[in-house]
């Protein structure tokens, strides 16, 4: 493991990239401080060895900057064309931000984000709840999909059928093992001393590295170039 | 013991529920890629389906705060996926009157919660307060830029300063209708089951 980034420097980087996604870029040295912003989170995921993932986002996201680049300088009419480039501008407008929250979750172990959490001084409540939701997307995405076999499996797909029905069988199946999931999780939390009266010790020791104060000087700069060249000028 | 505060396992409910509710707001926001007027109809599409876990939610909401906090991680998440902060203050309000209602009805009470419902809904409005509140510059960025005018037009007909009070009082009345058919769908399968 070459890089191991502390969660407060996560969270800073996730602060900073959503902020410059608000600001629409309109100059050629805007957009590069906007895709060097995003190439960052990309090079974070190849050092952690995500590499399909990093690879995925290259490529859809540097297509989408393509076509909208190329795009942009004609007048596009025509239905198809303002399509492709609406997609494509909203593609470029939210993919870093998308980017880097990928990263952070996927990257975070739950542990070190609550004791992240912890010493920000952020509620308990918040905190807990917050560490449910990282870790709980990927659990529903792993039920939908035997969920959506079992569909299959009894014949029962897309298209087939009206839309109540579809979304019927799919969603309170989902229902069901989320709320019994959540109920385990529960009991597995509170055995391990969740929700105490006393303050919680972490097994994660977090320490700011040298790597993180230059990445947070990093994205500071750039959030200060951006706004100074964008508002000043 | 007090029974009044919440309790870790409050909060997990609360983090799931928010979790299946984003999931849902998720795929409606992938559907209004397509044309702008769909972006407008989330105000139909999310508190329908989105109603099933919600009145799901209700039953389990037994104390003041957890539909607040629902909507102080939705405003965390909404800022995390590039929405902006601009809707936070919505989000919680919206949060925090719902849950304000739903405990004059001591969180039993249907009428209470349908009212609750629709109140909550209105966060889904959040989604639009970047196009509006940046909506002069924003369209100039996109006329300049070359886009068709057609596809501006249509965002900007669809969604405006204007449009936004006929938005928020379709999300509320679709909020109340929503109750109504995730209200029945929890009775037909989960109160069945036994798990209510």
């Amino acid at each position: 493991m070459a890089l191991k980034l502390d969660p407060r420097t996560k969270l800073f980087m996730i602060f900073i990239v959503s902020a410059v996604v608000m600001m629409s870029a309109t100059t050629p040295l805007l957009w590069a401080v906007r895709i060097t912003m995003t190439m960052i989170p990309i090079f974070l995921l190849i050092a952690e060895k995500h590499y399909a993932a990093a690879l995925r986002f290259i490529v859809l996201y540097s297509a989408a900057l393509l076509i909208s680049f190329k795009f942009l300088s004609e007048n596009s009419k025509g239905f198809l064309s303002a399509f492709l480039v609406g997609y494509c501008s909203i593609i470029v407008q939210f993919m870093p931000a998308v980017i880097t929250a990928w990263y952070v979750v996927r990257t975070t172990k739950i542990g070190e984000f609550v004791s992240a959490m912890q010493k920000m001084h952020v509620p308990d409540g918040i905190t807990i709840s917050l560490a449910v939701v990282m870790r709980f997307f990927p659990t529903i995405k792993e039920e939908y999909s035997s969920i959506r076999d079992a569909m299959k499996m009894r014949g029962i797909m897309f298209g087939g059928g009206n839309v109540t029905d579809v979304v019927e069988y799919r969603m309170i199946p989902l229902l069901f093992s989320c709320v019994n999931i959540g109920d385990e999780l529960s009991a597995a939390a509170v055995t391990r001393g969740l929700g105490g009266k006393v303050k919680r010790t972490s097994v994660q020791e977090l320490k700011m590295g040298g790597a993180d104060y230059m990445l947070i000087l990093m994205f500071t700069a750039a959030l200060v170039f951006f706004v100074v060249f964008k508002y000043m000028k | 013991m007090d029974n009044n505060k919440l309790q870790a396992k409050d909060f997990i409910t609360i983090g799931i529920f928010t979790a299946l509710l984003f999931v849902v707001e998720f795929a409606c926001g992938i559907l209004g890629f397509i044309h702008p007027y769909i972006v407008a109809s989330y105000v139909i599409m999310i508190p329908i389906v989105g109603s099933v876990p919600m009145m799901l939610f209700y039953t389990k909401i037994e104390k003041f705060g957890m539909l607040s906090i629902m909507s102080v991680l939705l405003a965390i998440i909404m800022f995390v996926t590039g929405m902006g902060y601009l809707g936070a203050p919505l989000i919680i309000g919206a949060g925090v009157i719902a849950d304000l209602i739903a405990k004059s009805g001591g969180y039993k009470s249907f009428k209470k919660t349908v009212l609750s419902h629709g109140v909550f809904c209105l966060w889904i409005c959040a989604n639009y307060f970047p196009v509006i509140v940046t909506a002069d510059s924003y369209r100039k960025n996109l006329v300049d830029g070359g886009y068709s005018t057609e596809y501006c037009d249509n965002l900007f007909r669809a969604i405006n300063s204007k449009t936004i009070a006929v938005l928020l009082i379709l999300c509320f009345v679709f909020g109340v209708i929503g109750a109504f058919i995730g209200k029945a769908v929890v009775k037909k399968h989960f109160e069945k089951a036994g798990i209510v």
